[in-house]
């Protein structure tokens, strides 16, 4: 402790400052260009670089917020609700899978052990323009064309591999005479998994709860193919449209994709002390 | 250990019977609903042409119609010479085809009468999969037309015949397994099945129950599939977790997956399938007759993938990594705002991302260019030249994509003990070896299978590309998967190309997945 508290070298200490400076705001540059846009009059993007506004308004967050949709109900809502119901399905449904297949393949050991993993890594690397076509072929069988719980069944499949390797690293890192313990004392499987590996496990949870959501919350090339019904978009569809080619509204755009990012950064925030080292937790072990 | 009891050899023939008849049966029914089809098929189309041949001779037809007539040729109405009419004839009696009080079925005459002007005679069902069959015959005042009504319910499944076979294979192999012959009863009770699968499909469904009959034999002969059971038992509770993910991506990952490497060899053309072999593979492979600096060229697209790829991947992690070096000094105040601030491209959706930075490079308005000519230097037209293009891309992406390496790396380094530094400094070793020695080589193994992972997703990073560049120019600056998405809805629905594409890509990433484990395997056991 004590060598490394020694006071640095002057230079290092201006470089490693100037590096985070031009980093942070390279990084913070259009983020703060898209709240100006939100709060400026005007359609166009962006008529100089400043990124602080010279006249503050709030038509595009009212225009967004207040647009009625066919039935005279409130669009924007209505479309946030259907993201949001599908995000946290997703992450439900892809958690309960997840978790389940983790725990499988670190704690036992059977036959197909190592098929399995590799498929779960292999998956991966499907292209989406291969599923596409078929998933939509499958739905529309399965009277899942157009409605949300399709969206949610496929949106946990891509999430599950990600997951489960995540997960899988987490799990390895558990203690296991804790497990073998509760063996000795009676506990069976079910039990050993709902009372120690999950509580025990929270933190691996939740960074790949994040993800499970984020899968969900900002897929758009999927719901485009899949909803045909405008009432059903989410807002991913949504934002892209206001944006098309035709008819460019970047103040309504930026309005949305603040309200849009808002929910994603605070989660972020909440759970960044887990997204270090929740990540390399697998990583390591391999 | 407890050594478990032997299986009674009667329940084990059973078992071992009922799971390949299961299998089977399953076939069968497919072949079964198949020539179920044909037949139904067939007959309609048949009543149809004879009512048609009947309407021909004016004569009533023997099964009901939905509609018929002859349908004459059109003709110009008096005052409205642009407007053409046809008349159909049914018996004596002639009236214009379609209007307001016409019958709805009149468009199916309409469009069959079209039809035989196009193509001559005809007999087809509807497409509207209502089994309806309509038939055009030739006759001199015009085609004989014939819609027929729709069918009852099909033949039902013959369960008597299933429960009947099942029954005899049950007791056979039961009877295998009491005289002693027991792989000898499960082969016979399978193969029973071939006798259906003889009449349903044809010989190649019978031959495949009867290899599947020898499978099975095979296999219980030898005691696979006792090992087998005995496996199952015994890791009920580790396949039993894993059971709902493995069904799961099974039916929704796996079985597209095999659907859409099918679709590879197929060929879509206005709404028609044909199989084409290797020859999509072919064509994409030999650049579909372009040249090479063509950026329609498969190897155009895959050189500026591969540039793509590792462009994002190299300032992915130099960015991440130096960042993370810097956030873990020790001496640094505000960390925790800073990495806060850091981590901020990565909570906002990609496509959103992708958009702000498609504004900001717009030619005339965009913030980019305005900030270059504060700086005193000219605008450029981002989108009109592959490189400037190619480089807005990588841009954004870079953009959105360091801060994972940076938490992975940032995870990384918190995970090295802070006595091998104190150690080789008191050795008297510099910054630099300190950061060579100890801290690189302890962030590979962490790092290694995020580039791959890392590398994957740029290769597939279909949002940046769609939407910053969209292709820009001339779709110079596509990727594999923005092509195949072109193929698929830009180009005429091309989805056979589409998916063959789509394999082309699964195998490349395949092929770098093993080499790039083989190389992280290698450089962590010296």
């Amino acid at each position: 402790m004590t060598a490394s508290a020694r006071r640095p070298r002057v230079w290092a200490m201006i470089a490693v400052y100037a590096a985070l400076a031009v980093a942070t705001a390279t990084v913070l540059y259009p983020v703060l260009l898209v709240v100006k846009k939100a709060f400026e009059p005007g359609r166009q993007f962006a008529l100089s670089a400043s990124p602080i506004p010279d006249d503050v308004t709030l038509d595009h967050v009212r225009a967004l917020l207040g647009a009625r949709g066919p039935d005279g109900e409130l669009a924007f809502v209505r479309h946030a609700l259907a993201s949001v119901v599908v995000a946290l399905a997703t992450t439900v449904v892809g958690i309960a899978l997840a978790c389940t297949a983790a725990y499988a393949l670190s704690r036992f050991r059977f036959p197909g052990r190592r098929t399995a993993l590799t498929t779960f890594l292999v998956v991966q690397m499907f292209p989406a323009s291969l599923l596409l076509l078929p998933l939509y072929v499958l739905l529309h069988r399965l009277g899942l064309l157009n409605s949300l719980t399709g969206l949610v069944l496929v949106y946990s499949t891509t999430a599950i591999p990600f997951c489960v390797w995540t997960l899988k690293g987490y799990f390895d890192g558990l203690p296991r005479e804790l497990l073998e313990a509760a063996r000795v004392d009676g506990a069976g499987p079910a039990r050993i998994f709902f009372t120690i590996v999950l509580p025990l496990a929270r933190p691996g949870i939740a960074v790949t709860a994040l993800f499970s959501f984020m899968t969900a919350w900002n897929e758009f090339i999927m719901a485009s193919t899949f909803l045909t019904d405008e009432g059903k978009y989410t807002l991913p569809v949504l934002l892209q449209s206001s944006v098309g080619q035709f008819s460019a509204d970047w103040g309504r755009f930026a309005a949305g994709a603040i309200v849009t990012s808002v929910p994603v950064m605070i989660l972020f925030y909440v759970l960044q002390k887990y997204l270090v080292g929740g990540l390399t937790a697998g990583a390591v072990k391999g | 250990m407890i050594v478990s009891p032997p299986r009674p050899p009667v329940r084990a023939a059973l078992r071992d019977a009922g799971v390949a008849a299961l299998l089977v049966w399953v076939v069968l029914m497919a072949a079964f609903v198949r020539a179920r089809n044909r037949d139904f098929a067939a007959r309609e189309l048949a009543r149809a042409e004879a009512a048609a041949q009947a309407v021909a001779r004016d004569e009533a037809p023997l099964h009901p119609t939905a509609a018929a007539g002859v349908v004459r040729p059109a003709t110009a109405i008096a005052g409205y010479p642009y407007l053409k009419r046809r008349k159909v004839v049914r018996g004596k009696v002639e009236r214009p085809l379609g209007g307001p009080s016409a019958p709805a079925a009149d468009k199916l005459l309409y469009d069959a009468a079209a039809r035989f002007d196009a193509a001559g005679p005809f007999a087809a069902l509807l497409p509207d999969g209502s089994g309806r069959a309509v038939a055009a015959v030739a006759t001199r005042r015009g085609p004989a037309i014939a819609v027929t009504v729709e069918p009852g319910a099909p033949r039902g499944l013959p369960w008597l015949v299933v429960i009947g076979l099942v029954g005899l294979g049950a007791v056979l192999a039961a009877a295998g397994a009491v005289a002693g012959r027991s792989a000898l009863g499960v082969g016979v009770s399978v193969a029973v099945l071939g006798l259906p699968a003889w009449t349903w499909g044809g010989p190649l469904l019978a031959g495949f129950a009867l290899v599947v009959a020898l499978a099975t034999m095979l296999a219980h002969a030898r005691g696979a599939t006792e090992r087998l059971a005995a496996g199952l038992v015994a890791h009920r509770v580790a396949l039993s977790f894993l059971a709902p993910a493995a069904i799961a991506m099974i039916v929704l990952v796996l079985i597209p997956f095999v659907v859409g490497l099918g679709i590879g060899f197929y060929d879509h053309q206005h709404g028609s399938w044909t199989c084409v072999g290797l020859d999509n593979f072919g064509r994409i492979l030999a650049g579909n007759g372009r040249a090479f600096d063509d950026p329609l060229n498969f190897w155009f697209i895959l050189g500026v993938t591969v540039l793509w790829t590792g462009a994002n991947v190299v300032l992915h992690v130099a960015i991440g990594t130096a960042l993370a070096l810097a956030l873990h000094q020790r001496w640094l105040v505000g960390r925790g705002v800073w990495r806060v601030l850091l981590i901020v491209p990565w909570a906002i959706p990609n496509y959103i991302t992708a958009l702000i930075w498609k504004g900001m490079f717009q030619g005339e308005y965009g913030a980019i260019n305005s900030l270059l000519e504060g700086f005193g230097l000219d605008g450029v037209s981002w989108f009109s030249s592959w490189a400037t293009a190619f480089a807005a891309n990588v841009a954004t992406n870079t953009w959105l994509g360091f801060p994972f390496m940076m938490v992975v790396a940032l995870g990384a380094l918190e995970s090295i003990p802070r006595d091998l530094y104190e150690a080789a400094e008191v050795d008297g070793a510099s910054a630099w070896q300190r950061l060579t020695h100890i801290t690189l080589p302890h962030l590979r193994p962490a790092l290694g299978p995020a580039v791959i992972l890392g590398s994957i997703w740029t290769f597939n990073m279909f949002n940046v590309i769609f939407l910053v560049s969209g292709g820009k120019p001339g779709g110079a600056t596509d990727i594999l998967v923005t092509d195949a998405y072109r193929w698929a809805f830009e180009r005429g629905e091309r989805y056979g190309m589409a998916a063959a594409m789509g394999t082309i890509i699964f195998l490349i990433l395949l092929l770098w997945t093993v080499f790039g484990t083989r190389v992280t395997r290698k450089e962590r056991e010296p």
